[in-house]
């Protein structure tokens, strides 16, 4: 779990995440990973957003105090 | 009552486009607010199908436009592309009302999307849909609370029952086309109340499914039931059309008389509708298996399995929807590829997917293995042939990849839907939308092209030849005794007639070109000939080695085209086709674009003639390399006769 701190560049892709609900402050959650870890599957206002890792990689995010 | 009176002075139409997400349930909502009366209808200047309805509430025609799901009001691929331009579209040409579908499940992001929306300065009534798996998941809304905060007129509508659909009509029908001011702006917590921690159904079905052992091997079961439906149930189906193109076939035999006239209703024109009409099962089947897959929100989750190993091939996962299509028929498949959002992943799908081994090579490769070879070596060949075009298509995109289609920002980003339980509705008209669009395309094509090949096959006529056959044919004996004999006559004069035709001496022109590959002059026709349609293949290479009329068929591979493929001798004596011969020929049928109909979808879906033009050359070229390479190698090793 952690908390969306920012999402980095101003392209395509980070037009896409802040349309998918990356903002800053909003909680997500890491629910797990496809075979060989990649893409990955997260979790944030309540649906499942899968991610590659290169996507994932441009959003910064503060881990939530005492979360696994 | 829906009955529609166009020219009923005292009704105004109000056209209403219905925008939302992909997912959050807009087909669902025409579906409740409309009734059956749906219709598929291109966007003005582009291939890209929406579907439309009218439904009578009042005064007021209510016509319905439903559009590709957006994600914001920046397009990412052509279809959202489509959506923005009809949303931006000026009143006349676009909507008077936007009905903006917000998934109830995820809410803050949907209230984003709206606030976009009103942006636009368009008059908005607001669906919410999904309010029952939001409280499932764990996040229960409160509709009124909602309602307020929004500031627009909202209406909870069940997507699977269609509770609310009657009172969302109504709002449709009566609300004010003034603007919705765009101020109002709920903050995230408006509505939501927060998560309940338990896991959901999804979660619990995602553990298995998304399982990185589990997963995969319940994705290849999918699959593999996919192919046994698509190949086993449409069979009786296929069957039937075929006995109806029989029995229109021997109808017109019976009441037209002989001669050009008569040939060319039966083997140009019900031969060339069948040829369309025959696969008309499998895409129906395939679709609804798609449509299921998709519905109940599992094509997400292979999308999400496969993304990794397709992206090591140029490729991104959201290929394999048109790929996995493409094993029935590439058109489906081709266009289906619309849901990559990276136009250069697009096009690298579109130009391979054609090399996945579809329905109508299956009969040409059940006759040459049937001929040929031992049932125990049959079925490794068969799935050798299926592996060959996997194997080119992706080594084809991995070059096209670093080559022409190089860079590219693909992107995944890709939201995994709550499972739910499709509709039958949806699917029946997903088929029947697809059946639709397949019959009037590429049925067109494929008959002009099945006319062509029967034109050319056919002139010129010579008297000599009917003269000599007449001859022999008063020679032999008269009533039932001689039928035999008149039968075998009969379809030796056809064979005479096409050994002289155009087509015949475009064969023997084209055959120092596939001489390298072994192929005889009569091999060469029968692929010159399927060049419009793979499918064509079977009947003319009957007609060529003297059988007359020979059904393709997938389970019933007619024994005396198979013993006539054995023994029809070549010029120096021995059997013009042996198993070496038969191998590269359908090494050419796998990789080779036979296709018209295909052809004419990838021009249609890339909106120009570079990508079919390019398809058809690469195809041809591989197909004709890899069969003269297995020809010769195979003599090499000492398989055939030198």
């Amino acid at each position: 779990m952690g908390t969306v701190a920012a999402v980095a560049g101003d392209d395509a892709l980070a037009r896409r995440l802040i349309a998918a609900g990356i903002w800053p402050g909003v909680v997500v959650e890491l629910l797990g990973a496809a075979p060989f870890g990649d893409p990955l599957l997260f979790r944030l206002h309540g649906y499942r957003l899968a991610l590659r890792r290169a996507e994932a990689e441009r959003v910064s995010i503060v881990p939530v105090e005492g979360a696994p | 009552m829906n009955a529609i009176v166009a020219d009923d002075k005292s009704v105004s139409t109000r056209t209403v486009a219905l925008v939302g997400r992909a997912n959050s349930g807009k087909t669902s909502v025409l579906m409740h607010v409309t009734g059956s009366r749906q219709r598929p209808v291109n966007f003005p200047g582009t291939s890209v199908e929406r579907v439309e309805s009218e439904v009578r509430c009042g005064d007021v025609l209510l016509r319905v436009v439903d559009l590709p799901g957006i994600a914001s009001l920046e397009a990412a691929s052509r279809d959202e592309e489509v959506a923005l331009s009809f949303l931006r579209s000026t009143a006349d040409a676009g909507a008077d009302l936007l009905c903006v579908v917000l998934d109830a499940a995820k809410l803050p992001i949907e209230l984003r999307l709206l606030q976009q929306i009103r942006g636009l300065g368009r008059p908005i009534v607001v669906a919410l849909t999904k309010v029952d798996v939001a409280e499932r998941e764990g996040f229960p809304v409160d509709v009124d609370r909602l309602r307020r905060a929004v500031g627009l007129p909202l209406v909870a509508v069940n997507g699977f029952d269609g509770t609310g659909a009657e009172d969302l009509r109504t709002e449709l029908a009566s609300t004010s086309l003034r603007a919705a001011s765009s101020e109002a702006v709920p903050t995230m917590a408006d509505g939501v109340r927060g998560r309940t921690s338990r896991r959901s159904r999804t979660d619990r079905l995602d553990a298995v499914l998304l399982h990185p052992i589990v997963g995969p091997v319940v994705l290849a079961a999918v699959l593999l039931s996919m192919f046994q439906l698509v190949f086993t149930v449409a069979e009786p189906f296929m069957a039937w059309i075929e006995d109806a193109q029989g029995l229109v076939g021997s109808w017109v035999v019976a009441s037209v008389p002989d001669g050009a006239v008569q040939s060319f209703l039966v083997d140009g024109l019900v031969n060339g509708v069948g040829a369309s009409l025959v696969f008309v099962p499998q895409i129906a089947l395939l679709i609804a298996f798609v449509t299921v897959v998709e519905a109940s929100g599992y094509m997400a989750r292979a999308v999400f399995l496969l993304d990794r190993l397709l992206r090591r091939f140029g490729l991104s996962g959201k290929s394999f929807v048109p790929l996995t299509s493409s094993f029935a028929c590439a058109i489906p498949g081709i266009v289906a590829s619309r849901i990559l959002s990276d136009e250069r992943d697009r096009l690298a799908t579109i130009v391979v997917s054609p090399l996945m081994s579809c329905s109508a090579r299956l009969p040409v490769y059940v006759v040459l293995l049937a001929a040929f070879f031992p049932p125990a070596q049959a079925g490794l060949l068969l799935f050798l042939l299926y592996l060959l075009g996997i194997v080119a298509a992706v080594v084809v995109a991995l070059v096209l990849r670093r080559t022409v289609l190089r860079g590219g920002g693909s992107m995944l980003a890709m939201e995994l839907p709550v499972y739910q339980r499709p509709r039958l509705r949806v699917v029946a008209f997903a088929a029947w939308f697809a059946v639709r669009g397949f019959l009037r395309t590429a049925g067109s094509v494929i008959l002009v092209a099945t006319v062509v090949v029967w034109a050319l096959g056919y002139f010129p006529r010579s008297a000599d030849v009917h003269e000599r056959f007449e001859r022999e044919r008063a020679a032999t004996p008269a009533g039932a005794e001689g039928d035999e004999a008149r039968r075998v006559i009969d379809a030796r004069e056809s064979a005479a007639h096409l050994e002289g035709s155009w087509l015949a001496t475009l064969g023997r022109t084209a055959q120092p070109l596939f001489a390298p590959a072994g192929f005889d002059w009569r091999m060469t026709v029968g692929v010159l000939a399927a060049f419009p349609a793979r499918e064509l293949v079977v009947p003319t290479l009957g007609t060529l080695y003297s059988l007359g009329d020979v059904e393709a068929s997938t389970d019933d591979p007619d024994p005396r085209l198979g013993e006539a493929l054995r023994t029809t001798p070549g010029p120096d004596g021995r059997p013009a086709v042996n198993g070496l011969v038969a191998l590269a020929v359908m090494a050419f049928f796998a990789l080779c674009s036979q296709c018209a109909a295909t052809l004419a979808a990838i021009r249609r879906e890339t909106h120009s003639w570079r990508w079919p033009i390019f398809t058809f050359s690469y195809m041809t070229a591989l197909a004709w390399s890899v069969a003269v390479a297995i020809y010769q190698i195979g003599r090499l090793l000492g398989f055939a006769p030198a």
